[in-house]
């Protein structure tokens, strides 16, 4: 009996999910102790270790899990709100400032007092040295060691805590870096250091020193968190595996998260998009598009047989290059506060009135309207019935902040006002998902759509039908399903080389050579990781362009076509994936085609929770009925009395036609007039667009018997 | 009618932003030329069926606002003739086109049979033909000298490419990689008519017609709102232009009277000096829009940017004026006029909107390098983004911003890598760093400028330089002290050193030369002796400004630096 937990640390709530083989995933929640979040997760364990049957002490319920995956926001935290590390930089001589400068972009042209974002190090702390590289890596001016010693000097005298170097060129040769490196572990042992060839061994300088900056700057605070939680399981006797999540939507062990702290800046979200595919593979399907609502917050990403990646990620204006998942995030969630702007137009958001004060409903002392006040005075969320009641919310107070900072302004009723609301909060998130979809060259229509998060499943009918999106599954643990994502992640390390070659004259025994280097890096990470060699894979990419385009498309590329050495074949995928994201390929022209960088993912497979499916139960739902609600249906744009059902209660096969209610303790379902509900073989609530009970075929006792 | 939705209004406007945005990044990474694709140097937008603004998205804000004119002239010239499946190109700079190189691409939206609006993207090419590659001929007298014309037409009607107009458009390029980027503007086009149809498709052209109108009366109540707050008056401002490319010494006044009355304010530019001889003219769309994007950096930013905004401005430039020159005359560098067009505009208003204006902003010096790499053997054309970036004006409350460069882009257009910068010339970058004691002193300073020095990789290289900034730096504000002044040095193998004139063309320049250049920063603002001493520490301590400029700009004692 393997037992698993992920655990998502955010900002109001830390998350648990626990799984074992023979049982179905079990759900906590703790608050969250942003002081030091390991407390926090030493007090779901002991929750988690009462609620077993029978109740365990911790200590003799720690010894028996065999893996914790963790989602961390310590790194993300540090750099929005500017505490990392004092950090030092050796860069070459004359290019200090690229660090600063950020290519003089100035995101908010008309703004005047838009100022730049404060270096990630001081200036008096970015020492140019002298030593130079020409463009393929051949050395035109020797590296002065003396500079370096100096600048470790005032690094030492300045209480520098990281230090980061990165040279012009170094993409094509190291050698310089490594010297300096050198110098800095024998002269300041115990600093932390980051390299950035190490790092992003990839063309493109701002990009490189960012992103090796970041690592430095969120390194040292990463690592004292480590020390908290490790020291803490360990004191509870947890003898099994820890492993952190990363930005990739893979996971390393800590003792490679200390060394390279930038990869789990997107730790906490990381878990969802991989989690959709889970949900959606009972209606054969293998895509789906991932929403995660919270407070502040909404999350959009895409996933075709695993969630899509991006190279040219950006946190806080900082850029940051190291492969990420592509998750969108825009200000709408909850706490979303509806404001009127100047020429009376009502907008939701970004400002946000987060958990506390919180919305006007939650009585904590908020007085405006957030989207969680709009969603109590039409009906979505039951006063008595939030968190599972553990929480009562005022409706008075959230039909005054509406009345007062929306409905009368506007000469609208409260209903109407807070129905314009939700309707608008609902739009920004359709915009948000186009983000990644249209814009990516993906076609929302074609995706199931999975909304999370506790308050998602109450505006998804609404966004679905702004995005004519037929299909919604929404996973009985959709609070929770970073958490239960992050339980399903492989070990995955990613190397990158630039090489930069047309396809005409590819010098194959480099190329080839290139690569055995970085599976071979990676098999030695994966050996100490300890994953035996059938469960290692090795996934190329080769990151493409026109010949002079500026922006390179990366795409997969089987071992094999470069075994074979088969250039066309590699060119049809280049065609194609540049034709998918933006409408044209120029393979008629017979334009020549360049390799910038080449790519290797190593990928550990880990053991997943297994899929267990329910039976089938009828389609009869009425025993789950509890009761009827007056809620706003948007498609009318008046109330109506719906039936409201306990979801716990439903099982697969029952069906609920829209309008309808479905409630759990952590999520509240609404579903609209234009859309039924079926559960699925997973537990999932399938939401379908009226009359296309093509697409839930898999709920369907008949099509089951038939199958099996 | 349709009632107004005051909610639906929201999702409208909501809805044109993202899809200029959308065409925006369709642009982004399809196109080839840097100054597209790693500058951004080209807006996207979306028009009514009478080519009124709805939205668009301003990466280069100069190109921005003659992009409705110039639809409404097409919709008026071909009018009867306009058909599904159509798409027209225009960059003629006298029926309304802003510059010869900024070429724009305008395709008409339909549902079924009726006309409902226009996508359009104007981008600035590599090359448009002409005497000088890139556009940019100092010698030019008229506009045949500087590009090929290109008055409004159709290139493809009802779906079919006119394959001989666009070979005959073609025929008159040098190089391959405009057609592709033009394609990628067609490209983009496309993308947004997509989008508008699936809108009408859900709500209805009688909804769409009625709630557009909203738009522009709530936006034009926002802006009317933003201009009640400046007091009524007459208010005057000047800005200089220095060397007209062909007569060493000369000099221009560009002059600007403003009269604001309640709601309404008017941008008179009849006293301005006559239009020069040479290419360093504007044309009334490229004057019209630098007024403009100076105005809206000095009211609310969060203002819509549709037809609405622009109401209640109105511009008068008289033609045979530097800022709109007849027929034919040369005029490519008439974006450029922007700055001390900006600068009038600041002055002027300066006394009245105290909190509102900035000190002056570094004018751009720019240059072009061409050759022949020798380690590839290929042509290159590299126009110096990273080395015309400048600072901006302080302000009251916030200092100018670092190494944003010219006014007419604050901030849209971005260095190049410098490792893609080395992949893509011979060249080797020596030095691009602040450059310290650039910003002019004030209680807030003006952002800092940069210094760039590379060596030049290419035997026989020519250099174009295009701008100005090089007599009169950025002036400062209400006690704030000027910056300092641009410049470009050559320095030859052999030990020569050659100073390029703010419009020259210069052939022959060695492998080995070192290029050396100034991008100077912005104004000050206010008395220097009362900028916070603890910021001003802190900018000793990371050099952008030296010991002795804080004594002696700042009043710093020794006492206080070492505090």
């Amino acid at each position: 009996m393997a037992l698993k937990i992920g655990i998502d640390v955010g900002g109001t709530f830390t998350d648990f999910v626990v799984t074992r083989d023979d049982a179905e995933p079990a759900i906590y929640k703790s608050l969250s102790t942003p002081s030091d979040p390991s407390i926090a997760v030493v007090n779901g364990l002991t929750d988690i270790a009462a609620s077993m049957h029978p109740p365990l002490s911790l200590e003799a319920f720690a010894p028996t899990i065999d893996t914790i995956v963790h989602g961390t926001t310590v790194t993300t935290n540090a750099t929005l709100t500017g505490t990392g590390a004092k950090c030092g930089l050796l860069t070459t001589e004359g290019v200090r400032d690229a660090l600063e400068m950020r290519r003089g972009i100035r995101e908010e042209q008309y703004n005047n007092r838009y100022t730049n974002v404060k270096p990630l190090v001081p200036r008096y702390l970015r020492a140019g040295i002298k030593g130079r590289l020409d463009r393929n890596g051949r050395e035109t001016a020797p590296l002065d060691l003396d500079s370096v010693r100096k600048a470790i000097d005032l690094f030492r005298q300045e209480g520098v805590q990281a230090v980061s170097i990165c040279f012009m060129n170094s993409f094509a040769n190291p050698a310089h870096e490594q010297a300096a490196a050198e110098l800095v572990r024998a002269e300041m042992p115990g600093v932390y250091l980051s390299v950035s060839t190490d790092l992003l061994p990839s063309i493109r300088f701002y990009e490189r020193v960012s992103t090796t900056a970041l690592n430095s700057y969120v390194g040292p605070k990463l690592n004292h968190y480590l020390d908290q939680l490790v020291g803490r399981l360990k004191g509870i006797g947890f003898k099994g595996l820890l492993l952190i999540m990363q930005s990739n939507g893979g996971v390393i062990t800590p003792q490679l998260a200390r060394e390279k702290a930038a990869l789990t800046l997107l730790s906490g979200p990381a878990g969802g998009p991989g989690a959709g595919l889970f949900y959606v593979r009972p209606h054969g399907q293998n895509k789906c598009i991932t929403t995660d609502m919270g407070g502040t917050s909404f999350e959009a990403s895409v996933a075709v047989d695993a969630p899509m990646i991006k190279n040219d990620g950006e946190i806080a204006r900082h850029k940051i290059a190291l492969p990420m998942l592509d998750i969108h995030t825009i200000g709408a969630g909850g706490g979303s506060i509806g404001w009127l702007d100047e020429g009376g137009m009502l907008r939701m958001g970004p400002q946000s009135a987060g958990a506390d004060p919180g919305p006007a409903c939650y009585s904590k002392g908020g007085t405006l309207p957030a989207t969680t006040d709009a969603n109590v005075v039409l009906g979505y969320l039951d006063p008595g019935f939030f968190a599972g009641g553990k929480m009562q919310l005022d409706v008075a107070a959230a039909r005054q902040a509406i009345e007062e900072h929306i409905a009368k302004p506007m000469g609208l009723s409260v209903e109407e006002a807070a129905a314009g609301m939700y309707r608008v909060a609902c739009n920004n998130m359709a915009q948000g998902v186009r983000e990644v979809t249209i814009k990516r060259g993906f076609d929302p229509r074609e995706f199931p759509f999975i909304p999370a998060g506790g308050a998602g499943p109450i505006h998804s009918c609404l966004i679905c039908e702004e995005l004519e999106i037929p299909l919604q599954i929404v996973p009985r643990e959709s609070s929770v399903l970073c958490a239960f994502g992050m339980l399903m992640s492989e070990l995955k390390h990613d190397f990158v080389r630039t090489f930069v070659s047309r396809f005409e004259g590819i010098d194959w025994p480099q190329l080839k050579t290139i690569i055995d280097e970085m599976a071979a890096e990676g098999a030695r990470q994966l050996v100490e990781e300890r994953i035996p060699e059938a469960r290692r894979r090795y996934d190329v990419k080769l990151d493409c362009r026109y010949i002079k385009q500026y922006h390179e498309v990366s795409f997969l590329v089987p071992r094999e076509l470069i075994d074979r050495r088969d250039t066309a074949a590699i060119a049809r995928a280049f065609h194609a994936e540049h034709n998918r994201l933006y409408g044209y390929s120029l393979e008629q022209e017979n334009t020549p085609i360049e390799i910038i960088n080449v790519r290797v993912q190593a990928i550990g497979v880990t053991d997943k929770p297994a899929y267990r499916e329910e039976a089938w139960a009828g389609t009869d739902a009425a025993h789950a009925l509890k009761g009827q609600r007056a809620v706003y249906i948007p498609e009318t744009k008046a109330f109506k009395e719906i039936p409201v059902y306990d979801g716990h209660r439903l099982r697969f096969g029952n069906r609920v036609d829209g309008p309808a209610m479905i409630e759990q303790e952590t999520t509240a379902i609404f579903v609209s007039a234009s859309y039924d509900c079926a559960v699925d073989a997973l537990g999932s609530f399938v939401l379908f667009q009226k009359g296309r009970e093509d697409l839930v075929q898999s709920c369907v006792k008949e099509t089951k018997e038939t199958v099996s | 009618m349709s009632k107004i939705d005051p909610i639906l209004l929201s999702v409208y406007a909501r809805t044109f932003k993202s899809i200029t945005d959308e065409m925006s990044i369709s642009m982004e990474q399809t196109t080839r030329s840097p100054i597209l694709c790693e500058a951004k140097d080209y807006v996207t937008g979306l028009y009514d069926a009478d080519g009124r603004m709805l939205e668009q998205t301003e990466n280069l804000p100069i190109l921005a606002f003659s992009l409705a004119p110039v639809c409404k002239h097409i919709r008026k010239l071909f009018d009867g003739e306009i058909y599904p499946g159509d798409v027209f190109f225009h960059n003629d700079v006298f029926s309304l086109g802003n510059q010869n190189n900024d070429v724009a691409v305008f395709k008409p939206v339909f549902v079924g049979e009726q006309l409902v609006g226009w996508t359009a993207v104007k981008g600035h090419q590599a090359d448009i033909g002409g005497n000088v590659a890139g556009g940019y001929n100092p010698n030019a007298v008229e506009v045949w000298q500087e590009a090929l014309r290109i008055p409004a037409v159709k290139i493809v009607e009802r779906g079919k490419l006119r394959r001989d107009v666009w070979n005959l458009i073609f025929a008159n390029v040098r190089l391959d990689i405009v057609q592709h980027d033009m394609k990628a503007e067609m490209g983009a086009c496309t993308v947004g008519e997509r989008r508008l149809v699936e809108l009408l498709n859900k709500y209805g052209v009688d909804s769409y017609e009625a709630h557009k109108q909203a738009l522009f009366d709530a936006t034009r109540k926002m802006m009317e709102a933003e201009i009640a707050k400046i007091p009524n008056g007459n208010y005057a401002g000047e800005g200089y232009v220095y060397f007209d490319g062909r007569h060493v010494g000369s000099k221009y006044t560009i002059r600007v009277d403003i009269e604001v009355q309640d709601r309404h304010i008017k941008f008179d530019y009849s006293r301005t000096d006559p239009q020069t001889n040479g290419f360093v003219n504007g044309t009334y769309t490229s004057s019209a829009s630098a007024t403009i994007l100076t105005l809206l950096q000095m009211v609310n930013p969060d203002i819509p940017h549709n037809e609405g905004m622009v109401q209640p401005i109105e511009i008068v430039i008289p033609e045979g004026t530097i800022l709109n020159a007849a027929y034919p005359k040369a005029t490519t560098f008439g974006n450029h006029l922007c700055p001390p067009n900006a600068d009038a505009i600041q002055r002027a208003l300066a006394p009245v909107m105290p909190d509102r204006v900035t000190a002056g902003w570094n004018n751009l010096l720019a240059s072009l390098t061409t050759g022949i790499d020798p380690g590839t053997n290929e042509k290159y054309v590299d126009i110096g983004f990273m080395g015309l970036k400048g600072g901006s004006g302080g302000m009251r409350g916030t200092d100018g911003y670092d190494h944003i460069g010219m006014i007419d882009a604050s901030g849209g257009v971005l260095d190049q890598d410098y490792e893609m910068f080395e992949q893509q010339t011979p060249h080797t970058l020596i030095r691009h760093e602040l450059l310290t004691d650039s910003a002019g002193a004030g209680e807030w300073r003006g952002g800092l400028g940069v210094e760039t020095v590379f060596e030049i990789g290419s035997d026989d290289t020519q250099l174009v330089t295009f701008g100005d900034g090089d007599f009169e730096p950025a002036f400062g504000l209400f006690g704030g002290k000027e910056a300092g002044l641009n410049f470009i040095r050559l320095n030859y193998p052999d030990g020569q050193t050659v100073v390029p004139k703010n419009k020259d063309l210069i052939t022959g320049v060695p492998k080995g030369t070192v290029y050396h250049q100034v991008a100077s920063g912005g104004g000050g603002y206010g008395n220097p002796k009362k900028r916070d001493r603890k910021l001003l520490r802190e900018e000793v301590r990371n050099g952008v400004i030296s010991k002795d400029a804080a004594m002696r700009d700042y009043g710093m004692t020794e006492a206080e630096l070492k505090a």
